[in-house]
């Protein structure tokens, strides 16, 4: 891919600045900010590329980033003792790692694409920075990240017992 | 410095008076004696000239008296101003004197001492109370001797002249001394409490100013403020007070010496008319009366400078009177060397305010021996590391190192056989290098060895840097290094030659993470200015700075058609940019990304809000040449705010045709083109070796242009030149150029570049990412296990299986001492502290 379709892809003068500005306002994360300081995400977002078979992410880092997959497929995969369970795939559209841009814990999981992928990736720093700028606005992320959860945990409840079995005993994680 | 010396908290003032300075007192005595005489001489011709020349109208008389009279008055400002020059020399050297001692003195003050005292308090100590103390020492021989020596001078020759007058006239002096040091005392009391808010006043900036983050975080700036407005207005009365009372010396002495003509002219005047005085000598009187007012009042001022020099210096100077806890260096024998065990008996550690840190501890390493210590943070590990490593004072028990009583080693023994990494390194401004070499050379410092003895090679250098994994780090700094001309000339030639193989070799495989120069494609990772020159500018007049006012270069922008697109460009970009950044603080983070530097932010939101109800056109002609600037720094890559449209790409692309024809023909020296068979001395070398850009390449992108360009400079042979240029890189403030993970690095490669014979490290790879902190333990395991002694303190316990031991710590006591296997079998706190 050259660069220059990279960086103008249409032939209307749309900037990057606006369609990062579109891509945050869809994510459940930033929706709820307002427009101010959704600018100075979607000013501060980048884009990167990934070749297929590379990891966007891996297990054990702490590389502190939260990815939307602009375009491609990726593989959420697990290690243990060696082998590497194979979860489920994200693809466009997808938003995965706000949390990687509240807290400081390594990955439990890795992110391999499985395509050529673009991201628009955040990282905590620039995150944390723009938050400093806004304290009053923390309220409202954490309340998306908790009713994200117990969304989560609502529908995996609805549509997954049955085929848990044993681990039934471990859920419960929006009671945190 | 071996002989027992006064520390200078301990010094009086007047030590420094003549310390290093007799000479010059000397010769300034020499000089006051001779000037005080030819003081004298004016008032004895003054005389002569009444009473002989104009009486007996001699002509020749005349001259001869004025010959002498202005003689003596050149004679004596030439005096004078050598005294000053010599006066101002002594005040200078005592100031830097004292400031060096007191430097020196506090750089050895026990850790403890630092937490309670603000940088600020040291700051001030040392920059502004000293300097009056400084005067009084400049001051303290030359200024009382002169003066006493001409009021005595001048005294002597009114009583000559007529004692009865002498004596009326010389009568208000007594007064005077009286009233003085009473005024003066409350100066002093004014001046001590000035000193210590003073001192307030500059720990409190630097606490603000440390902290700034918390209050930028809180938005704390009212609170902050009150606290240092009420400071400030507190320091603004006593300042008046001080003033006032300062002043009422002045005028005190000003009033009593004003009275004196009035009595001589009462006095001398019915003696005159009554025939008993001389008209000659009175004149004669009245000017050498006058002549009392400049000694005395210079006296009054040196009493004045004597009182609050020594107020500033006797505060200053308690205010760090406190011992160092260790002798720097011993003073009859060589440093220790000291063997590699470790005995730590019964070690307490318990702070002023009765909290024990540390509760009898024990333990004991054999030479080579690697030991973990684990806990909770507050168990006291970090505080047992310190404790061996002689940063805490133990107030109780014993750690032998070797054979030897830890608290009873200086300094120099330590450093000189223990390396200490600490939790929060930290990185001095200056290049990588001079931080690697610190702790080196700060050990071959005062050994008595040469300056090369015993500091480390280039090849050690290396080694450490792949030890540590800080290599690429320094590899890349020194590829995104931009040379001068006539800097490393056998290097660019290098570079040149290098990109036809780098582009032979690598040029496919990195083609997605560079965008090599081609005169006939648009640059998105170069400004437009660059797109448009498709050069490096060889003149200042055509740097890209200077490139929106340059005349020659505006006509060209009007030939190309390109002015009135650009000014538009600017426009938006000024205005998006203004929107988005408008209300952040000045921090890299969000600036890096922007067109519009923190600094000029506030320019161009003027230029911003005119836009909005004026056209380009009506705009005054400076705000269009910045808007014209920042069309001209325009990188589509990183500005994402706007986009360049599509016409304007082909507008440039053309004029990049034209300005070359032009230019070409009419200024050649003015570009070096983008060419292969160039240097670009406005590029970075690794720009160079592609002969393009990198691209914002993510991680990954970044690994791979790495190999390829290890592989590419190693086969070249280059890769030693380009890490030396690396070392070089000046870190910044406080290493702030570096990322945390790089300061760590480099903290824990000086240490291990120093090799010490026992090594501490307290969470010292906690900011590392796994690879680099797996690439370190296994080094220390591998390359350290029974050689040298290791004690760490483990921030993560996946880290800490191959240690000889480990001990568990808790509320300042050791849990549990033993292998790692034998305390998980134990199932004691180790293997709660895992967790399996």
């Amino acid at each position: 891919m050259s660069l220059s379709e990279n960086s103008n892809s249409s032939s209307t003068t749309k900037s990057e600045f606006e369609d990062n500005l579109n891509v945050l306002r869809q994510t459940y994360f930033f929706s709820g900010l307002p427009l101010e300081t959704l600018k100075i995400f979607a000013y501060l977002c980048t884009r990167e590329k990934f070749k297929d078979g590379e990891y966007i992410f891996q297990q054990n880092e702490d590389d502190g980033q939260a990815f939307y997959v602009l375009q491609g497929k990726a593989r959420l995969e697990r290690r243990d003792n060696g082998e590497t369970a194979e979860l489920r795939e994200c693809k466009s559209g997808d938003f995965i790692g706000s949390l990687a841009l509240l807290g400081d814990r390594p990955r439990l999981f890795s992110l391999k694409a499985l395509t050529d992928t673009t991201c628009l990736v955040l990282n905590r720093e620039k995150f944390t920075k723009t938050m400093e700028q806004f304290p009053a606005l923390f309220p409202k992320l954490i309340k998306a990240v908790v009713q994200r959860i117990d969304t989560w945990e609502e529908r995996f409840l609805m549509h997954r017992p049955d085929q848990c079995g044993e681990c039934m005993v471990n859920l419960g994680v929006s009671l945190l | 410095m071996a002989k027992a010396e006064t520390p200078i908290v301990k010094r009086s003032l007047f030590s420094w008076i003549f310390a290093g300075n007799v000479h010059l007192q000397v010769t300034l005595l020499l000089i006051i004696a001779v000037m005080v005489l030819a003081r004298v001489v004016p008032l004895e011709m003054q005389k002569r000239i009444v009473n002989e020349a104009i009486k007996l109208r001699n002509i020749n008389l005349l001259l001869v008296y004025c010959g002498i009279f202005l003689g003596s008055v050149v004679f004596f400002s030439a005096l004078k101003y050598a005294t000053t020059i010599i006066q101002t020399i002594i005040a200078q050297r005592a100031t830097a004197g004292m400031r060096k001692a007191l430097y020196h003195h506090i750089l050895t003050l026990p850790l403890n001492f630092f937490r309670k005292t603000q940088p600020g308090t040291v700051v001030n100590a040392l920059v502004t109370e000293l300097t009056i103390p400084g005067n009084f020492v400049g001051m303290s021989v030359a200024s009382p001797v002169t003066n006493i020596l001409t009021l005595l001078a001048f005294g002597g020759y009114l009583f000559w002249l007529n004692p009865l007058l002498a004596a009326v006239s010389l009568s208000i002096y007594p007064i005077v001394l009286f009233l003085v040091p009473i005024l003066q005392k409350g100066v002093n009391r004014a001046n001590k409490r000035r000193v210590d808010t003073a001192r307030t006043l500059s720990s409190r900036i630097a606490e603000s100013i440390t902290g700034i983050h918390e209050i930028h975080g809180n938005g704390a700036y009212r609170i902050e403020n009150r606290k240092y407005d009420t400071l400030v207005d507190r320091l603004l009365k006593i300042r008046i007070i001080w003033s006032l009372f300062r002043f009422g010396v002045k005028s005190v002495n000003n009033f009593f010496t004003g009275l004196g003509p009035f009595l001589v002219f009462i006095l001398g005047g019915y003696l005159t008319i009554k025939g008993r005085l001389e008209l000659g000598a009175l004149v004669a009187f009245l000017s050498a009366q006058e002549k009392l007012y400049d000694p005395w009042k210079e006296l009054i001022e040196f009493y004045q400078v004597y009182q609050d020099g020594k107020v500033n210096y006797t505060r200053t100077m308690q205010f760090f009177d406190v011992a160092p806890e260790h002798e720097i260096e011993p003073k009859d024998r060589e440093a220790f060397e000291l063997g590699g065990s470790l005995e730590v008996s019964d070690l307490s550690f318990v702070t002023d305010s009765g909290i024990h840190l540390l509760d009898g501890v024990n333990l004991s390493l054999k030479p080579g021996e690697h030991l973990a210590l684990v806990g909770f943070s507050g168990s006291g590990k970090s505080t047992l590391a310190l404790c061996i490593g002689q940063l805490y004072k133990y107030t109780g028990g014993s750690v032998l190192i070797g054979d030897k009583e830890v608290s009873g080693l200086t300094k120099k023994d330590i450093i000189n056989n223990l390396g200490i990494v600490s939790q929060n390194p930290f990185i001095f401004d200056g290049s990588i290098e001079e931080n690697l070499l610190y702790s080196c050379k700060a050990k071959v410092d005062g050994n008595g060895q040469k300056k090369n003895d015993g500091m480390p090679t280039l090849d050690d250098i290396i080694a450490v840097l792949h030890q540590t994994g800080i290599f690429v780090d320094v590899l890349r700094f020194g590829l995104n290094a931009v040379l001068e001309h006539g800097q490393n000339e056998e290097l660019v030639d290098m570079i040149v030659r290098v990109r036809k193989n780098f582009q032979r070799d690598f040029g496919g495989k990195l083609a997605d993470y560079v965008e090599f120069f081609d005169e006939n494609k648009y640059l998105y990772y170069s400004s437009v200015a660059e797109n448009l020159t498709f050069g490096a500018p060889n003149k200042s007049e055509f740097s890209e700075e200077n490139l929106s006012k340059n005349a020659y270069f505006l006509k060209f922008l009007d030939t190309a058609d390109l002015t009135r697109p650009l000014l538009s460009l600017g426009a938006n970009l000024g205005r998006q940019t203004v929107d988005i950044l408008g209300n952040l603080p000045p921090e890299t983070i969000f600036f890096e990304q922007s067109p519009i530097a923190a600094d000029e932010l506030d320019d161009y939101k003027t230029i911003a809000d005119q836009l909005k109800n004026k056209k380009l056109h009506e705009l005054a002609e400076d705000d269009r040449h910045r808007l014209l600037e920042l069309a001209l720094r325009f990188t589509p890559s990183i500005h994402k705010m706007v986009a360049l449209p599509d016409f304007l790409e082909t507008l440039i692309l053309e004029g990049r045709a034209l300005f070359r024809e032009q230019i070409s023909a009419e200024d050649p020296d003015a570009f070096t083109f983008y060419q292969m068979t160039e240097y670009i001395y406005s590029e970075s070398i690794l720009n160079n070796i592609f002969f393009g850009h990198t691209t914002s390449a993510g991680p990954q992108g970044e690994e791979r242009i790495n190999q390829s360009i290890i592989a590419l400079l190693i086969g070249e042979d280059l890769l030693e030149a380009i890490i030396e240029i690396g070392l070089h890189y000046e870190v910044g403030n406080k290493g702030d150029r570096l990322s945390g993970g790089q300061q760590q690095k480099l903290a824990v490669a000086r240490i291990f570049l120093k090799a010490p014979r026992i090594l501490i490290m307290d969470e010292a790879t906690s900011a590392l990412d796994n690879k680099s902190q797996t690439r370190i333990q296994n080094l220390i395991e591998t390359r350290w296990k029974k050689k040298k002694t290791v004690i760490s303190v483990a921030h993560r316990l996946d880290t800490i299986k191959n240690y000889d031991k480990v001990a568990v710590m808790k509320a300042g006591r050791i849990l549990e001492l033993g292998a790692y296997e034998e305390l998980m079998a134990r199932k004691g706190a180790l293997y709660e502290l895992v967790g399996k």
